[in-house]
C-alpha cells in the first residue's frame, strides 16, 4: 500500500500536470467502474464498493479537495446506479443498501479529505523544514562572509535559490545617503523614478513599489533592510506576486539575517575609518612636530650667522666658519625638501618606473660624488666585480635610495671606520649591499626601521625618520625588497634585492 | 678677467637673480637681467650677451617656448636653471637646444664651472683637425686617438662615439642625441649600447675608469665631455 502511495505520488502527479484533475477525477472513476463489472459479475457489488473507496482514497493523495469531493460523490452516484441493485437507476430496494450507500459516501468523503488534510499537513512540515535548513544555511554563510561584497553574494545566491528572483541591493554609502547603483551588481542602475521609490523606502522603513500602497508604478518591489544600529540600505526584487503568510514571514526572517550581517560589516567599516582617522591625525601630528624642529633648526642657523656676518666684523677665520654653517644648514634643508617630496610621490601613488639601462659604476660614483663631505672621514670601499653587467632599472629612484642608505652609514658609523658598499648581479638579480661599523640595531627596533617617522631612540639629532622608509618604497616600486640585520662583527648590514632584466647585447655592432 | 663677457639673467624670482648678479659681477662678468619671457628676448636680440641663463618657470612664456624661439638665431650657449628637476624636463630642454642645465638649489661654485665651460666651449674652433685634452689628442683627420701619444686601439663606433662627445665639450648631450648620431634612427632606444661603448671607451681613455673625467655621466640624461 505503502509502495504504491510511492509510485503513485512520483509518477502520477508528473503524468497528469497539465490535464484539468476535476476532469481526472471523472476520467478515473469511470474507468474504474468498467473495470469493475466483470468483478460485479463474480463477487457482487459489495467489492466494487471496497475498490471505488480504495481509487478515491488514492485520488486524495495528490489532488486537492474539489476534485477529492467530486470523485467521492460520482463514487457514490456510479456505485449506485450500476452496481447495487436494481441496476441502472438510483432507486435501492433494500433498506440495508440504503445504508450501505450512506456510509459509503460519507467514508468516501471522509476518507478523501481527511487525506487531502494530512497530505496539506506534510506539505507545510517539509516546507517549514526546508525554510529552516535555508535559513539555517543562510545565517552559516553570512557568519562566515567577511566584507560587504561576500555578504551581498551570499544574500544574492540565498534569495535567487529559495524566492526565485534576482535581488538588486541598494546599500548606503556610510553617511546614509544611498548609492544608485549595486556595490556588486555595478552593471545594474536603478532609474531616477526607482532610485526616488528606494530612497522613501531607506528613509521610511517601509516597503514600497510594486504590489504595495506606496508608489506601486514601477515595476520592482523595494523591501527595506532592517538595522538596529544604522540601515544598510534597500533591496529591490521583481515579484509576480506580494509574499504572503508562511512565504511572507521567511521573507521577513531572510532579509533581517541579511539586513544583521550588513549592518556588521558597516559597523566594522566604520570602526577602521575611525581607526584609519586615529592613525593619521598622530601621523599629522608627528609630521607636524618634527617638521617644525627640522625647519626650524636650520633656518635658526642661516639667520643667526648671516646676522652675525652682517651687523659685526669678525677676523676672517670667524666669518669663513659662520660661512660654513650657513652652507651647512642649507643642505639640511635641501635634504629635507627632498625628503618630504620623495614622501610625498610616493604616499600620492605617483611613482611611475622610467626603466633604462645603467652602469652601477655611474651610480656609485654619482652617490659617492654628492655624499663626498659626509664621506669624508670615512673609507668608502665599493666591490663590483670586474664584469658586472647593465641593470634595467629607474636610476633616479635607485640614486636617492642609495644615498639615502650611505647618508645614513655616515651618521652612525664611528669616524674613520669603513663604510661597505657590494654590488653584483645574481641570476637576473640586482643586488646592493651597504654596510657599516656602526651601533647596529637593537631588536625592537630592527623590526620598525622601515616604517616612516621611526626613528632610533637615542639617534642624532636631525632627520624626520623618512629616509629608510623612501628607500622601501622606491625597492618595491621596482618589486624589489630591503632587509637589514645586524653584522656579527658589530654594524648594520642593508641587503636591497632587485629583479632585473638580463642584457641582450649580443648583436652589437663594434 | 671676464670683462668682455655680458650675461644674460631670465629668472622671474628677484631673489635668485640678486644672487646670480651678486655672485656673477664678483667673478668679473657684466650681467643683464629681466623677471619674464618676452623681456628676455627682446634683450637677447638687442644686446648680444655671451650667454643666457634661462628659468624654465616663467610667468609669461613657458621657459622651452622661448629656448625653441631663441635657438633661431641666438647661437651663443644657454643654461637652464630651474627647479623643474624631473629628468623629461631636462631632456626636453636640452633637445630645445640648451647646452646645459643646473636644478635649483644649486651651488654658485658648480654654476660658475659650467658658465666657464660652456663659453669656452662655445669658443673653442670644434672643427680643429686636432683636439687635446690632456694627455687625450683626437686626430679627426687621420681617425686616431692618442694617449700619452701612444695610439689607442678603438672601434669605428667607439672612435665616433668619442669625437661626437669630444666635439661637444663642456655640452651635455642627452642619450637619444648619440644614440641617432653614432648608430642612427633605428637605435633610439638601446641605451644599452651606449652604456657599453662608453665603459669600454673609458676603460682606454681615463686615467682610472671607475672615477672618470672626460666620458661624464649625466644622471638619466647623457652624457658629457669634462676638461
Amino acid at each position: 500500500m505503502d509502495k504504491t502511495k510511492n509510485i503513485l505520488k512520483t509518477f502520477l502527479p508528473s503524468l497528469i500536470s497539465g490535464i484539468n484533475p476535476y476532469v481526472l477525477s471523472i476520467f478515473v472513476i469511470g474507468i474504474t467502474a468498467a473495470l469493475c463489472t466483470p468483478l460485479y459479475n463474480l463477487q457482487g457489488y459489495h467489492v466494487v464498493s471496497f475498490i471505488l473507496l480504495f481509487v478515491v482514497s488514492m485520488l486524495a493523495t495528490f489532488m486537492g479537495i474539489g476534485p477529492v469531493f467530486l470523485a467521492a460523490t460520482l463514487s457514490a452516484l456510479v456505485w449506485n446506479f450500476f452496481f447495487i441493485p436494481p441496476n441502472l437507476t438510483f432507486h435501492i430496494d433494500k433498506t440495508e443498501d440504503i445504508l450501505m450507500f450512506g456510509m459509503f459516501f460519507i467514508i468516501a468523503l471522509v476518507n478523501g479529505v481527511l487525506t487531502t488534510k494530512v497530505r496539506r499537513q506534510e506539505r507545510l512540515a517539509l516546507e517549514r523544514e526546508e525554510r529552516t535548513n535555508a535559513l539555517f544555511q543562510l545565517t552559516r554563510e553570512l557568519s562566515k562572509a567577511s566584507g560587504i561584497e561576500e555578504v551581498l553574494a551570499v544574500a544574492i545566491e540565498g534569495i535567487k535559490n529559495h524566492f526565485r528572483t534576482d535581488p538588486f541591493f541598494i546599500l548606503q554609502d556610510g553617511n546614509n545617503i544611498l548609492h544608485s547603483s549595486g556595490r556588486l551588481q555595478k552593471e545594474k542602475k536603478l532609474s531616477e523614478k526607482e532610485y526616488g521609490v528606494a530612497e522613501w523606502v531607506f528613509t521610511h522603513s517601509q516597503k514600497a513599489g510594486k504590489f504595495t500602497d506606496n508608489l506601486p508604478s514601477v515595476e520592482f518591489t523595494f523591501f527595506p533592510l532592517p538595522g538596529t544600529r544604522l540601515n544598510p540600505g534597500v533591496v529591490a526584487v521583481k515579484l509576480e506576486k506580494l509574499f504572503s503568510g508562511d512565504q511572507k514571514a521567511f521573507w521577513d526572517t531572510f532579509l533581517t539575517q541579511i539586513s544583521n550581517a550588513l549592518e556588521r560589516e558597516f559597523l566594522g567599516e566604520l570602526a577602521q575609518k575611525a581607526r584609519f582617522l586615529v592613525e593619521s591625525d598622530r601621523l599629522y601630528k608627528t609630521l607636524f612636530n618634527s617638521i617644525s624642529h627640522e625647519l626650524r633648526i636650520p633656518v635658526a642657523t642661516i639667520m643667526g650667522a648671516s646676522d652675525s656676518l652682517l651687523n659685526s666684523t669678525h677676523p676672517e677665520n670667524v666669518q669663513s666658519a659662520l660661512f660654513n654653517e650657513i652652507f651647512t644648514a642649507s643642505l639640511r634643508l635641501n635634504r629635507l625638501i627632498e625628503n618630504l617630496l620623495n614622501m610625498s610621490r610616493l604616499e600620492s601613488g605617483q611613482i611611475s618606473l622610467r626603466l633604462d639601462w645603467y652602469d652601477m659604476n655611474d651610480l656609485v660614483n654619482k652617490v659617492a660624488e654628492d655624499l663626498a663631505d659626509e664621506l669624508k672621514p670615512f673609507s668608502l670601499v665599493v666591490s663590483m666585480p670586474e664584469d658586472m653587467p647593465m641593470v634595467k632599472i629607474d636610476y633616479g629612484l635607485l640614486e636617492q635610495a642609495l644615498y639615502n642608505l650611505l647618508y645614513n652609514a655616515t651618521q652612525y658609523a664611528p669616524v674613520a671606520s669603513m663604510i661597505e658598499l657590494c654590488t653584483w648581479c645574481d641570476n637576473g638579480t640586482l643586488v646592493i649591499q651597504v654596510k657599516d661599523s656602526g651601533p647596529g640595531f637593537s631588536d625592537a627596533a630592527i623590526e620598525n626601521v622601515f616604517k616612516k617617522f621611526f626613528r632610533v631612540d637615542g639617534s642624532k639629532t636631525g632627520g624626520l625618520g623618512l629616509g629608510l622608509s623612501i628607500v622601501k618604497g622606491f625597492v618595491e616600486a621596482h618589486k624589489g625588497t630591503v632587509t637589514v640585520e645586524n653584522r656579527k662583527i658589530g654594524g648594520s648590514e642593508f641587503t636591497l634585492k632587485i629583479p632585473t632584466e638580463k642584457p641582450d647585447i649580443q648583436n652589437l655592432q663594434f | 678677467m671676464n670683462d668682455n663677457e655680458t650675461i644674460l639673467i631670465i629668472d622671474d624670482e628677484l631673489q635668485i637673480r640678486r644672487l646670480l648678479e651678486i655672485t656673477l659681477s664678483a667673478n668679473g662678468y657684466k650681467i643683464l637681467q629681466t623677471g619674464n619671457g618676452k623681456d628676455g628676448l627682446i634683450d637677447a636680440a638687442t644686446h648680444h650677451p655671451s650667454l643666457i641663463i634661462l628659468d624654465l618657470g616663467l610667468p609669461d612664456l613657458d621657459g622651452q617656448e622661448i629656448l625653441k624661439k631663441l635657438r633661431e638665431w641666438f647661437f651663443k650657449p644657454v643654461i637652464v636653471l630651474s627647479v623643474r628637476s624631473s629628468e623629461e624636463d631636462i631632456i626636453k630642454a636640452l633637445d630645445n637646444g640648451a647646452n646645459d642645465y643646473l636644478t635649483k638649489p644649486f651651488r654658485s661654485g658648480e654654476l660658475l664651472a659650467r658658465i666657464r665651460a660652456a663659453i669656452r666651449a662655445g669658443e673653442k674652433k670644434n672643427d680643429a683637425p686636432v683636439l687635446e685634452f690632456g694627455s687625450l689628442s683626437i686626430d679627426m683627420i687621420n681617425h686616431v686617438a692618442r694617449k700619452n701619444k701612444e695610439i689607442l686601439k678603438l672601434t669605428t663606433t667607439e672612435f665616433s662615439l668619442l669625437c661626437l662627445l669630444a666635439k661637444n665639450q663642456g655640452r651635455v648631450l642627452t642619450h637619444q642625441y648619440i644614440l641617432k648620431e653614432v648608430w642612427g634612427y633605428g637605435y633610439l632606444e638601446q641605451t644599452q649600447y651606449l652604456r657599453v661603448f662608453v665603459a669600454q671607451l673609458r676603460k682606454k681613455i681615463e686615467d682610472n675608469p671607475s672615477k672618470p673625467k672626460l666620458l661624464i655621466t649625466e644622471s638619466g640624461i647623457g652624457y658629457r665631455f669634462g676638461d
